[in-house]
């Protein structure tokens, strides 16, 4: 094999739609179009499997396999010859595949039509690139080795976890050229992923959910594999199915639906890459943009590298919060409070906080600051550490697994949202304090 | 014989690819630069460069079937005939402006959903020297295009 195929994979996507010859077994050829190839390592290719027809039935009684595939970059033609395997209907692979083409079949007004039945894997014995004029490759617009280089010294250098998510956010803009991104942390014991990072959108939606398995972002999160899909598609419009699947599930109580989540309204290209470190789910990075076919196979490549740096570190962070503490600082009582004070009502069913009868934030964050205000108000305690929150039993976290310290970013960011007067600042590993500008009236029901 | 509607729809800005298979049923395959409709559609020969399709024109020698598909971009309209008769004939210089014009056709169907002209034309650059012509009786038709009836045989050719 002369042509590697990870260096061509431009040709799979379908841009010029790739051909498939078999031949059955009265030795007659059959033709016909391809909707998509799958890239699975370079010795091995998936193709849909939509209906059943003569290049199936040619497949299942032995015919060797042959593509033609072209680059919509360079016009350069290529042969593949394949050895069919088995057919996968179910995880990673297959899913991979039905988000794809759940966005070609939109594309081409088939919604209706096209369904993956299976994903067949074959395994590619000879790629053969056909004699004929060719174009230069245009030059990519990021050279993701340089931007990963920068990355990872940029995320080394951070100090915690908050100052982490920033960075990796703002690198994906800078030196990625990704201008729309959210940041996912994965709430293992609810089921749930919650933004806690966005770049790119009129409203941060930090705080909003999604449950795992909805969505391109739910799936991504549950399959724990990339989803990439290059046209616009209902089907996996995170927004939308959200609701439908949560209240199939009976569960539309406890998602977070008050905090609208971030998005563009019709993106025509979106990926999502599963953020893992020591085999643990800990979130998703998601990005999209107007554009059809924005991103292709570097681009995914290039994220989840991106995703597996800022999974390690992520982590790092946490076990750093939780594990070391530095020494308390010297205690400031809190100065007594003048003006008109601040309504914090608190709904033990469900945690929610409202501040002066705007919502703010339910769940583990929501009982996490209904205890900092508490002992606030009663000990004019103003210093806490992560360790003793997480033993707290009036916090109840899901977990020990669970992100103690991404809940925390999470409430600071909400908190800083609303400009309420209540603030929340580290002071050092495993620490932080809290400041409050009015006095507070707290009202729990 | 291919009817008049099927033997306009090939000659009009379609992607053709034709493929034949060998004795161990190794499929092999070419696109096409162009087609000519031959007899009121009793015969279909399709432009290859000589260069790109040893393997297919060897195969075709060899067995005389050929699958040979149409398809156009905006529509997906797809259309696959068949043949057992197929045999390899010298281009004949005469048909050059056949290709030119599927060609510009093929570019004017493309070029509108994205494609860059200059790469459709690299890979439709037919140096005069290099072209071949395969020609067959179509002895059977089935509609393609992508949903539920593709691979469904339109009436008898």
């Amino acid at each position: 094999m002369t042509v590697r195929l990870d260096t061509i994979r431009e040709c799979l996507e379908g841009v010029i739609p790739g051909h498939i010859a078999t031949c059955d077994t009265e030795g007659m050829p059959n033709l016909a179009y391809l909707s998509q190839v799958q890239f699975i390592d370079n010795e091995h290719v998936a193709l849909s499997y939509q209906f059943f027809n003569r290049t199936r039935q040619n497949i299942l009684a032995g015919s060797p396999v042959r593509l033609l595939l072209t680059s919509h970059l360079t016009g350069a033609q290529y042969r593949l010859t394949l050895a069919y395997l088995r057919t996968e209907t179910a995880g990673p692979l297959f899913e991979q595949m039905k988000a794809k083409l759940a966005g070609i079949a939109s594309h081409e007004g088939m919604s209706e039509v096209f369904r993956l039945r299976g994903s067949d894997v074959y395994r590619l014995i000879d790629i053969e690139q056909v004699t004929g004029a060719t174009l230069a490759l245009p030059p990519p617009v990021v050279n993701y080795l340089t931007a990963l280089r920068r990355t990872t010294g940029r995320l080394a250098g951070c100090d915690s976890l908050a100052r982490l998510l920033e960075t990796a956010l703002d690198c994906l803009g800078s030196e990625f050229a990704i201008d729309h991104v959210m940041l996912l942390m994965h709430d293992e014991g609810r089921g749930r992923l919650y933004t806690l990072a966005s770049r790119g959108y009129p409203e941060s939606g930090i705080g909003s959910e999604i449950p795992v398995g909805a969505g391109i972002i739910g799936i991504c999160a549950r399959e724990r594999i990339p989803i990439r899909i290059g046209f616009m598609t209902s089907e996996y419009a995170y927004g939308r199915s959200i609701r439908r699947s949560v209240e199939a599930d009976g569960q539309g109580d406890s998602l977070e639906t008050a905090i609208p989540l971030p998005g563009l309204p019709e993106a025509g290209s979106q990926m999502a890459i599963p953020i893992t470190a020591f085999d643990r789910l800990l979130g998703v990075l998601y990005v999209e943009n107007v554009a059809d076919l924005h991103f292709g196979y570097d681009d995914e490549d290039a994220l989840v590298a991106f995703a597996a740096q800022l999974g390690l570190a992520m982590h790092h962070h946490q076990q750093t919060e939780e594990q070391a503490e530095d020494a308390p600082p010297a205690e400031v009582p809190a100065v007594p409070l003048a003006g008109p004070s601040l309504l914090v009502r608190h709904f033990a069913a469900n945690d929610s906080v409202f501040l002066d009868d705007d919502y703010l934030i339910k769940g583990v964050a929501g009982a996490i600051l209904w205890t900092l205000l508490s002992d606030f108000v009663e000990r004019r305690r103003t210093s806490f550490t992560n360790k003793g929150l997480r033993v707290d039993p009036r916090i109840r976290l899901p977990g020990v697994s669970d992100n103690l310290e991404a809940r925390l970013v999470l409430l600071q960011r909400r908190l800083e949202e609303r400009a309420a007067g209540i603030h929340l600042a580290k002071t050092g590993r495993g620490r932080f304090s809290l400041a409050v500008d009015r006095p507070l009236q707290l009202i729990s029901s | 014989m291919l009817d008049s509607e099927c033997a306009a729809f090939i000659e009009t800005g379609v992607s053709i690819s034709l493929a034949a298979c060998g004795p161990d049923r190794m499929p092999s395959m070419s696109r096409g630069l162009g087609c000519k409709v031959v007899d009121g559609g009793q015969q279909i020969s399709i432009f290859l460069r000589r260069s790109q399709s040893a393997e297919l024109l060897a195969n075709i020698r060899d067995s005389s079937r050929v699958a040979n598909v149409f398809s156009l971009p905006s529509s997906n309209r797809t259309l696959q005939l068949k043949g057992s008769d197929a045999r390899i004939v010298p281009f004949a210089a005469e048909d050059l402006r056949i290709i030119e014009r599927h060609v510009a056709d093929f570019v004017l169907e493309v070029v509108p959903l994205g494609m860059s002209e200059a790469v459709v034309r690299a890979i439709l650059a037919y140096p005069p020297d290099d072209l071949v012509a395969v020609t067959y009786s179509p002895a059977a038709a089935f509609s393609q295009t992508p949903g539920p009836k593709a691979g469904e045989p339109l009436a008898a050719p």
